[in-house]
């Protein structure tokens, strides 16, 4: 056994480390994982990145399940037909029947996180505890029409999902991911997809856990030369939920498109932290995040464009607008930029308000209520986040989504 | 139909309305005429319902029900309509949608059964013509990248949708051409009824060449220093506010 380099480890860290150490070891990567689990211990609001999102203090306490589940069924996702994985607490397991030529996708061993996520205490965490790796590989040349939706579940305690995606050469594939912890559960979920010259991913997140469970939901996709990768998220929040996104343009001009909107009322917090790094010529990324905030909800946006040397030509620009409803809510956002290259054309801004009183008037003059009217210029502030969306069925759920919460906002 | 009387609005703290009185019977068409800061706009939005513009005495009523203790969407249901001075860009709200809910917010609230989609995009359409916008401008996020005669088109256009019982129309003048002068004039004069009534808001005469008033007061100080005929209006344009500012 190593040497614990945590000093006093919380009881949710003690317990875990004790966990790793006792599970049949994988060699020594296993073991170096656990390490570098230790040099930290869960992220806490003195580490660089995690000031505004504290999971040693969120899982210090015990989590209480007291509080129901926000309800957006799953079943809204039927009517686009996908075909359906279920990661339960952990354990990949296919809904739908699937045989499709060029589509293979069973449960494998769990494997190491790409390098570039090495700084992440939870992602070396999830390395040691997960037992098995969801695996999805789509072959050459091959387009899945229906979309294949992976539901990471977690219904107590503490859970690791890992998921592994290979998209080939020229495929195409469209992938909807819920997050979805209650119960007061602890999800950690890992997701790395490899995406070969000319593949076309999109990418549909829906986070829609309940009030009492944190989670933290690590993605990275590595994009080859004439990659389009196009992503939309939204958050509902959590005791503390964190949708991190790690995009690297690895090779050859490739184009990223992010999109998100976190919506958050009660005392929920979400946090889209994103890394764009662009490590070859030409690449192109377009990132959009809106959060609409009410009560005592807190919404985190920390985005970096890393541009490396052989980044030249990188285009890429980043919006983040918060909304604020109420004056106890929260917006903490962190755009940034790291350019090494010297032929670049990189922007960000990034604005907070509230709603306006004259607009609000006026649609009043008009006929709505004061319901109605906020709910309308939320909708109006919200709306390009999912009229970004291609799959008609797909915005289609993005919208209910929207419209339920709205349903809720006072 | 429309009763103020001695009507008192702060603003900030600051009184703009002085006790202004005026009553417009349904069927007639009342000009308030006066000069920059004299209240005019205070007054249009008083009695929409602007929360920043507080009543601190003084009663208004529409068809003797109570104005000051609605909400802006109740008085609005009631058939009070504003063409404002400086209508909103909203980005995000498509116009016919918003348009739509609107209009169906305030039948329901009279209890009255929705329009649907096709009886509303027939109206529409041929309201769109009468006010001068073409279908790619009602196809487009509410007044956004419009000009701001465009924008007064727009009011006009809700105006004709909503057909209210009576209708402010704030400086609805200020930054028209000729053409669109016409327009509104049109649209006004369409829209007279024995039964319904207007109140026109402006600084200028010329608007009054279209739409030939019942009557002209004058706006000065926060009250009603002086009422007449269409020719007050003229005679204004001759000898300017002058005389009423010092009055007042």
């Amino acid at each position: 056994m190593s040497q614990s380099l945590l000093i006093n480890p919380t009881a949710f860290e003690a317990g875990m480390i004790a966990a790793a150490q006792a599970r049949a070891a994988n060699g020594a990567a296993h073991q170096a994982a656990i390490d570098r689990f230790m040099r930290t211990g869960l992220p806490h609001r003195r580490m660089e990145g995690w000031r505004w999102s504290d999971f040693r203090a969120a899982l210090r306490t015990e989590r209480s399940s007291t509080i129901a589940v926000k309800a957006f069924p799953s079943s809204h996702f039927a009517g686009l037909n996908p075909i359906e994985i279920r990661i339960v607490n952990g354990v990949p397991n296919i809904h739908s029947d699937v045989d499709i030529e060029g589509l293979r996708i069973y449960s494998g061993k769990p494997a190491m996180a790409p390098e570039y996520l090495d700084g992440l205490p939870i992602v070396a965490l999830n390395e040691t505890m997960a037992d098995s790796a969801l695996a999805v590989i789509v072959e050459d040349g091959v387009a899945i029409e229906r979309p294949i939706l992976i539901r990471h579940i977690a219904t107590s305690g503490a859970k690791f999902s890992q998921a592994r995606v290979t998209l080939g050469k020229r495929s195409k594939a469209r992938f909807i991911e819920t997050y979805e912890s209650s119960g007061g559960a602890f999800l950690s979920a890992v997701t790395h997809v490899s995406a070969r010259a000319h593949a076309q991913v999109g990418r549909y997140v829906f986070q829609i856990s309940d009030e009492a469970s944190v989670l933290d939901g690590v993605f990275a996709v590595s994009l080859s030369e004439g990659v389009v990768f196009d992503q939309t998220g939204v958050a509902l929040g959590a005791k503390l939920a964190r949708l991190e996104t790690h995009v690297l343009h690895a090779d050859g001009a490739s184009q990223a498109r992010l999109s998100s909107a976190a919506l958050l009322s009660g005392s929920s917090h979400a946090d889209f932290t994103s890394r764009i790094y662009h490590a070859a010529s030409k690449c192109t990324t377009r990132q959009k995040h809106k959060a609409v905030m009410t009560e005592k909800a807190r919404g985190v946006f920390q985005g970096k464009f890393r541009v490396e040397r052989a980044g030249q030509q990188t285009d890429a620009k980043m919006t983040a607008n918060a909304l604020l409803l109420s004056d106890e809510a929260e917006a903490d956002h962190k755009p940034e930029l790291e350019i090494y290259a010297d032929d670049v054309e990189c922007a960000h801004g990034s604005t907070t308000g509230a709603l306006d009183e004259d607009a609000l008037f006026y649609l009043r003059a008009r006929g709505l209520d004061e319901q109605g009217a906020r709910a309308l210029l939320i909708e109006a502030f919200l709306a390009d986040v999912f009229d970004d969306v291609t799959h008609d069925g797909v915005r289609g759920v993005f919208r209910e989504c929207m419209e339920v919460w709205l349903g809720g906002v006072r | 139909m429309l009763n103020i009387s001695d009507l008192h609005t702060s603003v900030d703290g600051s009184e703009i309305l002085k006790g202004l009185t005026l009553e417009i019977p349904a069927g007639e068409v009342h000009a308030v005429m006066g000069p920059n800061g004299s209240g005019k706009s205070t007054l249009s939005h008083t009695i929409a319902g602007h929360g920043a513009y507080k009543v601190s005495a003084g009663a208004v009523t529409l068809d003797g029900d109570d104005l000051l203790g609605l909400e802006p969407n109740e008085r609005a249901a009631k058939g009070l309509f504003l063409s404002f001075q400086h209508p909103m860009e909203i980005p995000g709200v498509q116009t016919m949608n918003f348009i739509r809910t609107a209009l169906n917010s305030q039948r329901k609230a009279r209890g009255e059964g929705e329009m649907s989609a096709a009886e509303f995009l027939k109206a529409i359409r041929v309201k769109a013509k009468l006010v001068g916008l073409d279908d790619s401008k009602i196809k487009r996020p509410f007044n956004v990248g419009f000009s701001g005669g465009e924008k007064k088109r727009m009011e006009m256009l809700q105006m004709a949708m909503f057909e209210p019982r009576f209708a402010i129309m704030d400086e609805t003048d200020s930054g028209l051409d000729i053409d669109a002068l016409k327009m509104v004039g049109e649209v006004v004069n369409t829209l007279r009824s024995p039964e319904r009534g207007f109140l026109i808001i402006t600084h200028y005469q010329r608007l009054l060449d279209y739409i030939k008033p019942d009557a002209v007061h004058v706006l000065a100080g926060g009250r009603i220093v002086k009422s007449g005929g269409a020719d007050l209006a003229h005679e204004l344009e001759k000898s300017g506010y002058d005389q009423f500012i010092e009055a007042a």
